[in-house]
C-alpha cells in the first residue's frame, strides 16, 4: 500500500511541476504538429496509400516525442539534485521509479491526444478505438523502458546521445507490433489488429515486471 | 551505545584517494564537527554516514546495523542535509515537505510543525524557486528532520544561512546524534562536543574533545 502511495505522490509531484512550469508538454505538442506538417508535405499520399503511410509517421513522431519526455524525467531531478533526497528516504526505489514512469507516460499521452486527432486531420485516416488502444498500450512499455534508461544515463554527460542508443533497440518490438495494429485499424490489408494488440499486452507485462525488478539497482547506486 | 562505528573507511575515485582509512566512533547524542579545507574529504565522509555513498573499503555500522547492507532500514533514522538543497522549485515550501512526508511515511500534519521550527511558517505557500538561498537551506534542514531522525548529518548547513544559523542548528541538533561539516570553527565550538579534522582524506591529529557532554 505504501509503495502505491509513494508512486502516486511521485507522479503527482511531477505532473504538478509540469502543470506549473509548462516546460515539456507545450513544446512536445508543437513538435508533434510540426512533424505532421512536414510529413504532410514530404510524402506524396492520396486516399489509397494514406493508411499505409500514416502509421509510419505516427510511430516516428511518437518515438522522438517519447525520447524527449522520458529523457527529461530524470534529467530534471539530477539538475535539481533532488533525486538523491528522494532516494535517501525509506521509500522503495521501485515505487519511485513507477511514479516517474507513470508521470512521463501520462505526459506522452497528453501529446498523443494532440497527435492522433491531428494525424486523422492531416492524413484523412480513421482514428478508431483500436488505433488509440494500440498507441496507449505501446506507451506503457515505451514509458517503463524509456524511464529505466533515462535513470541509467541521467548522471552521464552525454545522456542525450546515450538515451536513444540504449532505448531505441528495445522499443523496436513496440514500433513493429504497434505499427501492425495501427495499420490494421486504419484499414491497410494484411495486418491482424487483435493479434498485435495481444502481443502488445504481453510485451507490456514483460517489461513492466523486468523494469520493476531492475529499477532498484539502477536508482539505488 | 555508539551510534556510528566506522573502521578503515576509504574512498577512491580512480587513482584519486578522497578518504583514507578513517576510523570513527560517535556516541549516542554526541555532536561531532568535521573540519578541513576544501577537498579534504568532509563531504565524502558525510555522504557515507548518510548512506548516500558506499566506501571502496572499510566497514560502517550505524545503530548497530551494517550501513553497507541495511541502507534502506537505516534511512528512516538518518536525516541528511547535502551541499545542494535539492528542492522542487515549482512546488511550495509546504508541498515540498508534504511530498517527503509521503516518502518517509510521516503524517502531513508534521509539515506545519517543521516549517515553524525552521522559521518558514509565513512562507509555506511560496514556491521554493522564489525563496532566498537561505530560506531554501532552512527548508532543506526542515526536510532532514521531518521524520524525526536519530542521526543528523549536515554538510555545511551554515553556508547560506544568516546570523540565526547557530540557533536554528542548535535547535534541530538537540536530542540527536549529529555530524556537521563546517569551515566555521566558532560554530563548531558552539554546537559540538568534539571535532575531527581531515586533511587530504586522512584524519589529522587526534579528534579533539571540546567540552564535556551534558
Amino acid at each position: 500500500m505504501r509503495s502505491i502511495a509513494v508512486a502516486f505522490a511521485v507522479a503527482r509531484k511531477d505532473l504538478t511541476a509540469e502543470w506549473r512550469t509548462r516546460e515539456l508538454v507545450p513544446a512536445l505538442a508543437q513538435f508533434v504538429v510540426l512533424a505532421l506538417v512536414i510529413a504532410n508535405f514530404g510524402f506524396q499520399f492520396d486516399s489509397r496509400n494514406a493508411p499505409a503511410i500514416a502509421p509510419g509517421v505516427l510511430w516516428m513522431t511518437l518515438v522522438f516525442a517519447g525520447l524527449v519526455a522520458f529523457g527529461r524525467a530524470f534529467a530534471a531531478e539530477r539538475e535539481q539534485s533532488s533525486l538523491e533526497a528522494m532516494l535517501l528516504t525509506p521509500a522503495s526505489p521501485a515505487a519511485i521509479f513507477a511514479g516517474k514512469a507513470l508521470a512521463a507516460g501520462l505526459l506522452l499521452v497528453i501529446c498523443e491526444a494532440v497527435l492522433l486527432p491531428a494525424l486523422g486531420l492531416f492524413f484523412n485516416v480513421p482514428v478508431t478505438f483500436d488505433v488509440v488502444s494500440a498507441v496507449l498500450l505501446a506507451t506503457v512499455g515505451m514509458a517503463v523502458l524509456g524511464c529505466l534508461f533515462a535513470a541509467m544515463v541521467a548522471r552521464v554527460r552525454a545522456r542525450e546521445l546515450l538515451l536513444p542508443l540504449l532505448t531505441l533497440p528495445l522499443w523496436i518490438p513496440f514500433i513493429v507490433i504497434g505499427g501492425q495494429a495501427v495499420l490494421g485499424a486504419m484499414g491497410a490489408s494484411g495486418a491482424g489488429t487483435d493479434q498485435a494488440t495481444g502481443l502488445l499486452i504481453d510485451l507490456d507485462i514483460l517489461f513492466v515486471v523486468l523494469t520493476s525488478l531492475t529499477a532498484r539497482f539502477v536508482l539505488d547506486e | 551505545m555508539s551510534t556510528v562505528v566506522a573502521t578503515g573507511l576509504t574512498q577512491r575515485f580512480g587513482s584519486e584517494v578522497a578518504l583514507e582509512s578513517v576510523d570513527l566512533v560517535i556516541d549516542g547524542g554526541e555532536h561531532l564537527a568535521v573540519l578541513g579545507e576544501n577537498g579534504a574529504g568532509k563531504t565524502t565522509l558525510l555522504r557515507m554516514l548518510a548512506t548516500a555513498a558506499r566506501p571502496t573499503s572499510g566497514s560502517l555500522e550505524i545503530f548497530g546495523l551494517n550501513a553497507l547492507v541495511e541502507r534502506r532500514r537505516l534511512r528512516s533514522r538518518i536525516g541528511f542535509v547535502a551541499h545542494a538543497p535539492g528542492l522542487y522549485p515549482a512546488l511550495s515550501a509546504a508541498e515540498n515537505l508534504q511530498f517527503f512526508c509521503t516518502l518517509q511515511g510521516v503524517a502531513h500534519a508534521r509539515v506545519a510543525e517543521v516549517l515553524d521550527l525552521v522559521g518558514l511558517g509565513d512562507l509555506a505557500r511560496r514556491p521554493a524557486a522564489r525563496l532566498s538561498r537561505g530560506a531554501q537551506q532552512r527548508l532543506a534542514i526542515g526536510r532532514a528532520v521531518l521524520h524525526d531522525p536519530k542521526l543528523l548529518v549536515l554538510d555545511e548547513p551554515d553556508a547560506s544561512l544568516d546570523s540565526g544559523a547557530g540557533d536554528l542548528l542548535a535547535q534541530v541538533m538537540k536530542g540527536r546524534t549529529a555530524v556537521i561539516a563546517t569551515h566555521d570553527h566558532a560554530l563548531a565550538n558552539r554546537l559540538c562536543q568534539r571535532t575531527l579534522e581531515l586533511r587530504r582524506g586522512r584524519v589529522f591529529g587526534v579528534p579533539t574533545r571540546l567540552r564535556v557532554v551534558h
